[in-house]
């Protein structure tokens, strides 16, 4: 107990003194440190070669494999959504065939690394050197094509990005539909709408609200995963690259470019993913007030009717 | 205002549902003339709401026929064989029953506007104007005509619950049924839903209310039924089941909710 001095302020006068964190300065010190010498080795680094990245960075044949690594990103996510709705579906259908079909699927691509996929789509002709449409079972051929010319490292690294990622989505679109309310499938039952109209009208708007950011994160994981490809000698950011410093030898500095230029990407859809995910969670609430903030829009709900 | 001529809207011939080994309801009669409101009391798990489930096949029943307008529901003859309904033949005939739940479940993503002309446009093909111009009478009629551009997240139970009933007339229904539609509901908004619903009966709306409110089966149903135990124990004209209760199981009933209230 210290002794009470004769003359000390009253306690409402006073802010009382912060608890010292000296756990937070210790550490925080330390890791400055480890940053200010990690950035004094990015800086002072000659293999680096800065002015090589910065020559590189808006080059021809980078900026096109840039182009070609969004493309992929884009195919494999809207391919991959539409098989993963169908695939939720009959996954919740009253079919046991359905139901089986969905599950050997999602339990195969879930199962098969992408890369191995890839590099088994392209080599597909080994395998089935024509593929045709007609009655199985040795019927007649209504069409038929030569497996080589259908299949090019462009469709392979799709179906293997696509096929992947439509397992995933389809295990999380199922558990958004079942995560909306019984209550909201009876009440649209009990209003005379048809299995297709509740599906469509009421219950994956519902759903796709709560996938949305799962969605946002694969997308993230696809912007990635599309650097396989070079396997395929598919020019995308990183094969792109590789193609240079092939030639070049500038190995580090070209791996550099590509890193900067996924690292943008993925600060993008962050960002975007994020703004979405706001605007989600705002949008009950905000209802009546015409939309603002970074979007001037609605997701998904039309706009108001003057009436 | 119970027509006692003519065929009965909604008829009932021996109803009969299982979940598994559980028989909850065990043989019910019931006929709803045009025009007539229909309360339903009874203690939980008597059955009522399974009962009210039933007319519009959201529970198929095990046993047991269900008629509006004399057309059986959920089941249709062809010749001297007797078919099941696909679920979209059903809606048809889900159409011509509104239902009110005790959860509400308006659509969250859409507005109460937006609620109440989602199924005429889409089911009955109505022109999205004309839905507008009457979901507005309808919001108007149920006291929510300022709250159209709101969002069910925005609305208090009373007035969700309130959207939700026009979202129903909206269909034009032939007659309502009402899952204990206040009984979610904090108890000052209790009176503003159960107002819209007196209103809606002396506008000749047929109605069947599965309810614990016992002031309003008194004052509006043309008819009583209270259920127990999966059967009909007693029904009649409310003030003879509730002021001359034939049935020990009615009287205890009727001490234990009248003493609460």
């Amino acid at each position: 107990m210290s002794e009470e001095p004769p003359h000390r302020p009253s306690i409402h006068d006073l802010k009382p003194i912060a608890v010292p964190k000296i756990g937070h300065w210790i550490g925080g010190v330390v890791l400055a440190v480890l940053a200010v010498v990690f950035l004094q080795v990015l800086v002072t680094n000659k293999n680096m070669q800065w002015a090589v990245v910065a020559e590189y960075m808006f080059n021809r044949a980078i900026l096109s494999g840039l182009g070609m690594t969004l493309l992929l990103t884009f195919l494999a996510m809207v391919l991959g959504l539409a098989i993963g709705v169908v695939l939720a579906i009959m996954r919740l259908s009253a079919s046991r065939v359905f139901q089986s079909v969905s599950w050997g699927w999602i339990w195969f691509f879930r199962g098969v690394p992408p890369l191995v996929q890839m590099i088994f789509w392209y080599n597909l002709a080994l395998l089935l050197p024509e593929i045709s449409i007609g009655i199985p079972f040795g019927g007649p051929k209504l069409l038929s094509w030569n497996t080589n010319q259908l299949i090019t490292p462009f469709s392979a690294a799709i179906m293997g990005l696509a096929f992947t990622e439509s397992a995933y989505a389809a295990e999380m679109i199922r558990a958004g539909i079942q995560a909306v309310n019984v209550g909201q499938t009876e009440a649209a039952a009990t209003l005379g709408m048809t299995r297709a109209q509740m599906l469509r009208r009421i219950v994956l708007p519902q759903a796709l609200r709560i996938v949305i950011p799962p969605i946002g994160n694969d997308t993230i994981s696809m912007l990635k995963f599309t650097s396989l490809v070079s396997v395929l000698a598919l020019p995308d950011l990183l094969y792109s690259a590789q193609m240079v410093y092939a030639r070049t030898y500038q190995t580090v500095p070209l791996l550099l470019v590509a890193t900067i230029w996924y690292l943008v990407l993925t600060t993008i859809l962050t960002v975007v993913e994020h703004a979405v995910e706001h605007r989600l969670k705002s949008e009950h609430r905000a209802g009546a007030t015409k939309a603002g903030g970074i979007f001037p829009f609605r997701l998904f709900a039309r706009q108001q009717e003057a009436v | 205002m119970s027509q006692t001529n003519g065929e009965p809207l909604l008829k009932v011939e021996r109803l009969r549902k299982s979940f598994g080994a559980h028989e909850v309801l065990r043989g019910i009669d019931v006929a709803v003339m045009r025009g007539d409101v229909t309360c339903i009391v009874g203690p939980s798990g008597s059955g009522k709401s399974t009962f009210l489930r039933c007319l519009n096949y959201l529970e198929k029943p095990t046993g047991g026929a269900i008629f509006l307008h004399g057309e059986p529901v959920g089941v249709r003859w062809k010749g001297d064989k007797l078919y099941e309904m696909s679920f979209n033949e059903l809606s048809r005939q889900r159409q011509r029953m509104g239902m009110v739940f005790q959860g509400f479940h308006l659509f969250p993503h859409k507005t109460a506007l937006e609620n109440v002309i989602e199924a005429p446009i889409l089911v009955k093909r109505v022109p999205r104007a004309t839905a507008i111009e009457e979901a507005m009478v309808l919001l108007e009629r149920v006291g929510m005509k300022e709250r159209a551009h709101y969002y069910p997240a925005q609305l208090s139970g009373g007035q969700q619950q309130r959207a939700a009933i026009a979202r129903s007339l909206a269909m034009k229904p032939d007659v309502m049924l009402f899952d204990e539609p206040t009984s979610a509901l904090d108890p000052e908004l209790v009176g503003e839903v159960l107002a819209v619903m007196r209103k809606l009966a002396d506008d000749g709306m047929t109605m069947v209310v599965v309810t614990h409110e016992m002031g309003f089966a008194r004052d509006v149903a043309d008819h009583l039924i209270f259920m127990d135990g999966g059967v009909i124990v007693e029904q009649g004209r409310p003030v003879d089941v509730l002021t001359r209760p034939q049935h020990d199981r009615t009287r205890a009933f009727l001490a234990r909710v009248l003493a609460d209230a």
